[in-house]
């Protein structure tokens, strides 16, 4: 029986070594998933020793034999907690609503734990091989019990706004850990627990926590960016567009030829769009040609700053702001023709992350359109990639900075209390200097 | 002051005709000798017409700008390189700084703010010269005054204040920087705030807006507009620049 230990342990070490040696953002979601992966490896190894413990109990002393039990189905608790604690981060991540079940989880946990240490723990010997028995097996039992019907039911409240992927990888899981206990419950020598806990973090591992199926979301946003940028060679049009200037300069005109000046550093600026994240100052200096150009455009439109200048060198995804305020400008302030303002603020949040705010003075969400834009940017990931239409510009924002920034940034709108509305986008505030 | 001596290095004729009838030559004291329009000829009117100041693209036919500097920096130490380039790439940059060049400037060219430069340019011959003469006999009223502006940077300083300072009078003052550096007053009190915000930045970890106010300017927002119109980036970009070169 051993053997199967070592294989399963074997098994979760090498995901375990993928795993943390793939660089990725640490989201709660992952930092959850590392826990559960240690946790696992932990369980499996005092796994081999109970089995290997219970079939000598002539030799083990009976405490070090009690210990090593209690040890490992305490563990097994706590990785069946952490099962609880992904799923329900997970649904969090997907619904948008809060974790109301934590508390209860855990106190649910505590109260296992001591159980499992203090009940009394008994052996019984049979032909087919030895296994623990007596009050203290009520508790994996009652915890699996517990946790899986809390995951189930998570599951079928919110089946119809989880990802079909997600929905079908939790499933599974479920479903194979209550398969296995209960054979466990009705074959008492097989020991097959510590199977359940390996299929049920591969199954996560192979569909949520791989690091080619993460990659493989990243790239897919890199090739439309290289597709958008493919279609002219930007150096030409640049620099075509330089030497228009200089003509409509030497002819006189400084008007054009300082609408054409933006649009080259508009243009130059926007060259720069191969990398995914660049500093907040040159994110700043993009935005500034586009503004200067469209309130050229629109007399009437007026534009402010005021960006914290040591956050200048702060790292965001790249080109995130103009389509928010092309946003503002084309749902709000057109429908004003072009009269009000757009400002601009970026600084540290309350909580250390970087907030940018776009606010604008435009008409507002219609009726019903706020509740539908706040629906789209909370279910960013289930939307099919669109290449036309209203909210392709800040839907594609949103899916940008939580795949480069990790799930808890990202965009959301308010509604300003004298009319428009304010965009704000939460970043991880990574900076090159203090 | 004698007239400085321009030569322009481009291979498109568009941009040498817009920097010699846009640019105010004359106003800041300058003439265009001559003009190159690939690599082979820059080299040999940088020898025939020792220009006090090249004006040179990179990406140009035959040899490249880069090179051209290179070749002709031994035997003209004290010609001035400025360059002004579409690219905006960082190993160019740091192979133009080894050569020592004076200014680098990225197309497209704002011709009113090309002056900033011609003005800094003049600002470090007249520091240059300066600092050749070894102990001035008697030391003269224009020394006096820089030296002023240097200890007093910080401060709200005008033409006025160094009126009362000096008992003389602000036109006069005024006419003092026009003729002894080229420059008007203003021009030369931006460049040494900037020259001091330059090295608070590099030399201390002081936030944006205390190097700001060290530098003479009560409002950063002020203070960012002014360095990025006469060094091309941020306060925070150009520490992060040097700190990333450094690495």
């Amino acid at each position: 029986m051993l053997r199967m230990e070592i294989a399963l342990f074997l098994v979760l070490a090498f995901v375990a070594y993928i795993y943390f040696s793939a660089e990725k953002e640490h989201a709660a979601l992952h930092r959850t998933f590392a826990g559960l992966l240690i946790t696992a490896l932990a369980h499996l190894v005092l796994d081999g020793i109970t089995v290997y413990t219970v079939h000598h109990l002539e030799t083990v002393p009976g405490f070090l034999n009690d210990a090593v039990h209690r040890l490992f189905l305490g563990s097994m608790v706590l990785v069946i907690y952490l099962f609880y604690q992904y799923i329900a981060i997970l649904v969090e991540e997907e619904t948008g609503k809060p974790r109301r079940l934590d508390w209860p989880a855990r106190i649910f946990l505590a109260v296992a734990e001591l159980g499992n240490f203090l009940l009394p723990i008994s052996y019984t010997v049979t032909p087919e091989g030895n296994y623990s028995s007596g009050p203290y097996m009520l508790v994996p039992y009652g915890a699996v019990v517990f946790y899986l019907l809390l995951c189930a039911g998570l599951l079928a409240v919110n089946r119809k706004q989880i990802d079909k992927k997600k929905k079908s990888a939790i499933g599974i899981a479920l479903a194979i850990e209550f398969t296995v206990c209960v054979l466990q419950g009705l074959h008492h020598t097989w020991l097959i627990s510590g199977m359940g806990i390996t299929l049920m973090t591969l199954s996560f591992y192979l569909t949520l926590e791989n690091p080619e199926a993460l990659r493989a979301e990243l790239t897919e946003q890199k090739m439309s960016m290289l597709y958008l940028k493919s279609q002219v060679n930007p150096h030409f049009l640049y620099n075509t567009l330089d030497t228009i200037r200089i003509q409509a300069q030497l002819n006189g005109d400084k008007k054009v030829a300082g609408l054409l000046m933006r649009l080259v550093d508009f243009f130059q600026l926007s060259v720069k769009v191969d990398r995914p994240m660049v500093t907040l100052d040159d994110e700043m200096e993009l935005l500034e040609a586009y503004m200067e150009l469209m309130c050229c455009r629109y007399p009437e439109l007026v534009c402010e700053y005021d960006i914290d200048p040591d956050l200048g060198g702060a790292q965001v995804p790249n080109f995130i702001l103009q389509p928010i305020v092309e946003n503002s400008l084309l749902h709000g302030l057109k429908n004003k023709g072009y009269r009000g303002e757009v400002s601009i603020s970026a600084g540290r949040s309350g909580d250390g992350r970087l907030e940018i705010c776009v606010r604008d003075t435009g008409s507002g969400f219609a009726g019903g359109r706020k509740a539908a834009v706040d629906e789209m940017l909370r279910s960013y990931a289930k939307q099919p990639p669109k290449l036309s239409g209203n909210s392709i510009g800040i839907l594609n924002v949103q899916k940008r900075i939580k795949l480069l920034c990790g799930r808890e940034y990202g965009l959301s709108y308010t509604e300003n209390e004298t009319g428009g509305v304010t965009a704000h986008i939460l970043l991880p505030l990574k900076e090159d200097l203090k | 002051m004698k007239k400085l001596r321009v030569l322009l290095v481009d291979d498109e004729i568009m941009i040498r005709e817009g920097f010699k009838r846009l640019f105010d030559w004359e106003g800041h004291d300058c003439e265009m000798v001559g003009e190159a329009a690939d690599g082979m000829e820059a080299l040999t009117k940088i020898d025939s017409l020792q220009p006090d100041i090249a004006i040179m693209d990179i990406n140009i036919p035959i040899m490249n700008g880069l090179k051209v500097i290179q070749m002709s920096r031994l035997k003209h130490p004290d010609t001035a390189f400025v360059i002004v380039s579409g690219y905006d790439d960082f190993s160019y940059c740091r192979e133009a700084l080894r050569l020592q060049i004076t200014d680098y400037i990225l197309k497209p060219v704002n011709y009113e703010e090309f002056g900033t430069c011609i003005d800094n340019l003049k600002i470090a011959l007249f520091q240059r010269r300066t600092s050749r003469q070894d102990v001035p006999q008697e030391e003269r009223t224009i020394h006096g005054i820089t030296r002023y502006l240097q200890e007093h940077l910080a401060e709200a300083i005008s033409l006025s204040v160094l009126a009362d300072q000096f008992h003389l009078s602000a036109q006069y003052i005024s006419q003092l920087f026009k003729s002894e550096i080229g420059v008007n007053f203003l021009a030369y009190l931006t460049n040494i705030r900037m020259e001091q915000a330059k090295k608070l930045l590099l030399t201390t970890p002081l936030s944006i807006a205390e190097v700001s106010e060290r530098s003479g300017y009560a409002d950063y927002r002020i203070f960012t507009k002014v360095f990025k119109k006469t060094e091309g980036v941020t306060p925070s970009q150009y520490r992060r620049d040097f700190l990333e070169k450094g690495q």
